[in-house]
């Protein structure tokens, strides 16, 4: 990994067009700001990585568990 | 043409070209381009989201709203720009349902819904509370109310 200090108001470019910039630093807390091309969603990693598994469990439990006909119980 | 793939779950599947769905950006953490949508069965509220571009991947899919009748969309501006979403755009949406054994156990990502608007689809962080990524599908349904058939956020 590539490892680069930066001081507030300092930026990073990934790229030509993505730049992330470091807002402020207080504790342990870095706030940064990021301006990526409209075509590139920005996550946080951890709601990434949740949304990512859940990807992977949906299709590994559909290869194996049936999905019931439960149409008609739903309805009322 | 029609497209021909060799789904694992279905054998051969021919698919029309109307019924590709694209996803500029994949699934989240999933990837792939191409998707598309078959039913499970004649009376069932799931359908199935099959790679187009890996026969072995499918995720069962629901209509989030025949299940949960306050469920709603919401996304930070960027995803709403990036998407070309406005209040005027109507657009199809689901979400991933995660099987199990027993019904009670069944859930239904409310976190990450799809989005789907003339053959193009996005998966979105929804920001709406209470959204999260296991959502029992069937514990509580009888409280949330009679099931809608439609399927527009």
């Amino acid at each position: 990994m590539l490892r680069i200090s930066r001081r507030a108001g300092e930026r990073i470019m990934l790229g030509d067009e993505t730049v992330i910039e470091v807002l402020e630093v207080r504790g342990q807390t870095v706030r940064l700001g990021i301006d990526a091309p409209r075509a590139v969603p920005v996550y946080r990693e951890e709601i990434w990585l949740e949304v990512k598994r859940e990807n992977q469990a949906a299709a590994e439990a559909a290869a194996t568990a049936e999905l019931p006909n439960v149409g008609g119980r739903l309805g009322s | 043409m029609a497209l021909t793939i060799e789904s694992s779950r279905f054998g051969r599947v021919e698919i029309e070209p109307t019924a590709v769905i694209e996803f500029p950006e994949g699934l989240i953490g999933l990837g792939g381009s191409r998707y598309t949508l078959l039913a499970s069965g004649p009376d069932t509220p799931f359908l199935w989201l099959q790679s187009l571009d890996d026969p072995a991947l499918a995720l069962p899919v629901t209509n989030p709203h025949r299940f949960f009748a306050d469920f709603a969309v919401e996304v930070v501006d960027e995803d709403a720009e990036r998407l070309g979403l406005d209040a005027a755009s109507a657009m199809d949406v689901y979400v991933t349902v995660t099987a199990a054994p027993v019904l009670e156990d069944f859930t239904a990502n409310l976190k990450a819904p799809i989005l789907v608007r003339a053959g193009q689809a996005w998966q979105v962080i929804n920001q709406s509370p209470g959204s999260e990524v296991r959502v029992p599908l069937f514990a509580g349904s009888e409280t949330n109310g009679a099931p809608s058939d439609g399927g527009e956020c």
